[in-house]
């Protein structure tokens, strides 16, 4: 094996712990914010427990959550850059041996179609048996082979919607959807202040991969009007940290539109990232 | 913060109100979608003794336990909610977990003595409070086996307690 693919192993293995280890510092800074605004002691109490969690865990190396996800990986490719069969490999041993170190969560589910769909043969032991969603290839004009690691837990998986919405040509008639699913579903998530992560797109699985674009590029200090909308109308929800009412529902909404269809139809994508979430970060390769 | 000692006992009830914050010490049990069902089934079979398991006044955290640590998963997930009113009947005080539970578990809660409480999902925080680990019964199931931890000053809010809810209408977090 050459130095170059060595390299890849590690960088990879550090970005999937540093993904499950460490806040942004733009999320360190809006929690802090709302920290300062909501009136109640004991909200205030749970987002400072959240903020001294995400400090311990930097420390330790510790995952901020035990449900420390499924890996979901964004490979962008340009200028001479290529991806080789060798190259996706140590990507994925390099999340093997993060998942090893970190430790992640060993739960990959043995068995065949209907003993894993029943969980009825029980777990394998090793992290690193959770295989990896299928990772997604995009060509971009920067000169980068650039991987994005995320790592998405439970939680947000059971509180997500991937839907049509009939848009009769008014944004506000996809923004109340979005809204009513979010408000729905930031009520049982348990593990909020949340943030909406958004794609809209053609089909399902284009409007699914917008909303992990809108988890990778999206900034809790750089909001747009409808951002900043959606995120408005989930605090006037009262639903909270934690669900113990409150002003801050959600942290913010990151929001990604695709292409559309000529129809009266939008797919929408929308999942909850929970307080830890979203768990993602950014290497060159 | 209340501090509370594990086992618990009923005259401490009174002063749990709902908004309470409350640090656990002692020994709590875990378990989740997998094995709570399993252990409702052996209360049911009247075979709880035979494990060994004493249910009078403990603390049971909906969380798996695995070298990532611990962290509250859904209490509303129904293989977690529907156990509430027979593990509450065989005498568990606290429920430890996350989310709203329906108006008619917390009406159960209260026939039977029992309150609901959250917990941060701090699992970086919460490992630093776990002196001791072992698998209590149901090993066959890995990292949702049914644990039982000892803690040092788990942190928590009371959420549910007396027929009152944090999640009702027109409550507000004191």
């Amino acid at each position: 094996m050459n130095q170059n693919l060595n390299d890849i192993q590690l960088k990879v293995k550090e970005a999937l712990i540093r993904a499950s280890t460490v806040f942004s510092a733009d999320k360190k800074s809006v929690l802090s914010r709302a920290i300062e605004t909501e009136p109640s002691p004991n909200v205030r109490w749970v987002l400072e427990t959240i903020l001294e969690n995400a400090d311990t865990a930097e420390k330790t190396r510790r995952p901020t959550c035990d449900d420390t996800g499924i890996p979901h990986l964004f490979l962008e490719v340009g200028g001479q850059n290529s991806v080789t069969p060798d190259i996706l490999r140590q990507i994925y041993q390099g999340v093997a041996e993060g998942m090893q170190e970190l430790p992640c969560r060993p739960m990959a589910v043995k068995g065949s179609d209907v003993q894993r769909l029943e969980q009825s043969m029980g777990l394998f032991d090793d992290p690193a048996a959770l295989v990896p969603a299928p990772i997604r290839i995009q060509l971009v004009e920067e000169n980068v082979l650039r991987l994005h690691v995320l790592m998405q837990g439970g939680g947000p998986e059971i509180r997500g919607k991937t839907y049509r919405v009939f848009h009769q040509h008014k944004m506000s008639a996809i923004l109340d959807e979005i809204v009513a699913w979010a408000i729905e579903g930031a009520g049982l998530l348990g593990c909020t202040p949340c943030t909406p992560a958004i794609g809209i797109g053609r089909t399902h699985y284009e409007a699914a991969a917008l909303m992990l674009e809108a988890m990778i590029h999206g900034r809790f200090d750089q909001q747009n009007a409808i951002e900043q909308e959606i995120t408005e109308r989930l605090n006037q929800s009262n639903i909270g940290p934690l669900g113990l009412k409150g002003q801050t529902t959600a942290l913010a909404t990151f929001l990604r539109v695709g292409p559309q269809r000529a129809s009266g139809v939008r797919i929408v994508c929308l999942r909850l990232c929970c307080c830890v979430e979203p768990r993602v970060a950014s290497v060159l390769l | 913060m209340e501090k509370i000692n594990i086992p618990i006992v009923d005259n401490l009830f009174p002063s749990l109100v709902i908004g309470t914050r409350i640090l656990l010490f002692g020994k709590i049990f875990t378990g989740r979608d997998a094995v709570l069902p399993k252990l409702v089934a052996l209360i049911e079979n009247n075979k709880l003794d035979e494990t060994g398991i004493d249910l009078k006044g403990a603390v049971i955290f909906h969380t798996a336990v695995s070298p990532a640590g611990v962290g509250p998963t859904s209490s509303n997930k129904y293989d977690i909610e529907s156990t509430i009113p027979a593990l509450s009947k065989a005498g568990v005080k606290i429920h430890l977990g996350k989310g709203r539970l329906s108006p008619e578990t917390i009406r159960t809660l209260h026939e039977y003595h029992s309150i609901y409480a959250v917990i941060p999902p701090v699992t970086a925080l919460l490992e630093s409070k776990i002196l001791e680990r072992r698998v209590a019964a149901f090993p066959e199931e890995g990292m949702e086996a049914f644990h039982q931890l000892r803690v040092e000053g788990f942190p928590c809010i009371v959420a549910a307690a007396h027929g009152k809810s944090l999640y009702e209408e027109g409550s507000e977090s004191p």
